[in-house]
């Protein structure tokens, strides 16, 4: 993932893998079928990892909005932390090719539980469409990608309130969600 | 032939090749094959295979606004100017599966030039969008909220069309319509007009 994340996917070959874990050409090829195997088994355990930091966060928390905003904040802090790797895990995996962007999609729905929380938070919340928290994961995604990739991940912690804000647009409307926007502020 | 002609006949194909195959798996040969032209015809109008896709995508991006911006024309309300155009675009993918694909699955694919058409095609049609603004009846709406409503309809699309569903987004047509505007009017509003949308069908 480091060196993916630094040369680029296409450029990235085994050679440069193995040199930069120390390892035999052997020993890659005894673990990963090719550089894309091994390529998806490093960003599912980057997904994981990213997924269960936003998750930790958001169990810390009462209350679904103070929830979300605490998921949200760990998100942006990890992609901060790690800008090659934010930029990589949500801008550059569509570079390796349809089975990389399907692990992207299916670590973003991995959220959805989170999400679903607000159905049971708004009013009326069960009557929402079945895709609303795919609708809110999509919002949020779209937004931080279009921030790294115009501006990397410099102001990222900037994002917060938006995107809480996205978030809870669907399940409790403009009005409500600038009014629980506020008052986390 | 004319010469024009034969470039679009390229930039065409090259939309239907990169759609059934994906940008990585596209060749050259593959694209002259489907444009029925010479490879020196090719080389005449294109460095290669990337510059040709992104003449491609342009094209592809104008066509996609002209169809939509014509389902608009002389629309009264903002809500029946955007469902219409939504409605157009959804039309015209599950229509024309390859091109959806090229347009919102492959591009990403095509390295970050593309990536920033596509960006930018994103961003024209939030434009579309802006207008909703006054449907929040004088409350600020926050500077970006046209880049959430088109972030949410593009990610269900993006969804439908990487698993092969495209034909299917026309079902998906009131979902998407709920996506675009709730940021605009809320959820009781929006969840109301998906079932209208959804009963006319």
């Amino acid at each position: 993932m480091r060196i993916v994340a630094r040369k680029g996917y296409a450029a990235t070959t085994v050679a440069d893998l193995t040199k930069e874990a120390g390892i035999s050409r052997t020993t890659f090829y005894e673990m990963f079928e090719d550089k894309e195997a091994c390529f998806l088994a490093a960003y599912d355990a980057t997904a994981e990892a990213l997924v269960r930091r936003v998750a930790n966060a958001f169990e810390s928390e009462d209350g679904w909005p103070r929830r979300v905003r605490a998921g949200l904040a760990a998100l942006l802090d990890a992609l901060a932390e790690e800008p090659d790797l934010a930029r990589l895990a949500l801008v550059g995996v569509s570079a390796a090719g349809p089975a990389a962007q399907r692990r992207y999609r299916v670590a973003l729905q991995r959220l959805t539980p989170l999400f679903d929380e607000g159905r049971d938070f708004a009013p009326g919340g069960r009557a929402l469409p079945a895709n609303t928290s795919r609708m809110a994961i999509g919002a949020v995604a779209g937004l931080i990608s279009d921030e790294l990739a115009e501006h990397g991940a410099e102001r990222l912690s900037d994002l917060l309130s938006d995107l809480l804000f996205a978030t809870l647009i669907p399940y409790i409307g403009p009005v409500a969600a600038a009014r629980e926007v506020g008052a986390n502020e | 032939m004319a010469t024009d002609t034969r470039r679009d006949l390229i930039l065409a194909a090259m939309i239907r090749v990169v759609g059934s195959k994906g940008y990585r798996e596209t060749s050259v040969a593959e694209v002259i094959e489907e444009a029925g032209t010479s490879r020196t015809t090719f080389y005449k109008h294109f460095e290669d295979k990337h510059e040709c896709f992104l003449a491609a995508y342009e094209m592809l991006v104008e066509r996609v606004f002209a169809e939509v911006r014509a389902s608009c024309d002389g629309e009264r309300s903002w809500l029946e100017t955007v469902e219409n155009g939504l409605a157009a675009l959804v039309r015209l993918f599950s229509l024309d599966p390859e091109l959806a694909r090229t347009a919102v699955v492959e591009v990403a694919a095509a390295g970050a030039e593309a990536r920033q058409l596509h960006w930018n095609a994103v961003a024209r049609f939030a434009e579309f969008l802006e207008d909703g603004r006054e449907m929040a009846e004088g409350r600020e709406l926050p500077e970006n909220i046209s880049l959430m409503s088109a972030g949410a309809v593009s990610g269900l699309i993006f969804d439908e069309l990487l698993a092969g569903r495209a034909s299917q987004l026309q079902a998906q047509l009131p979902d998407l319509l709920f996506a675009m505007l709730v940021p605009y009017i809320g959820p009781r509003a929006a969840a109301e007009e998906m079932r209208r949308v959804a009963d006319a069908r």
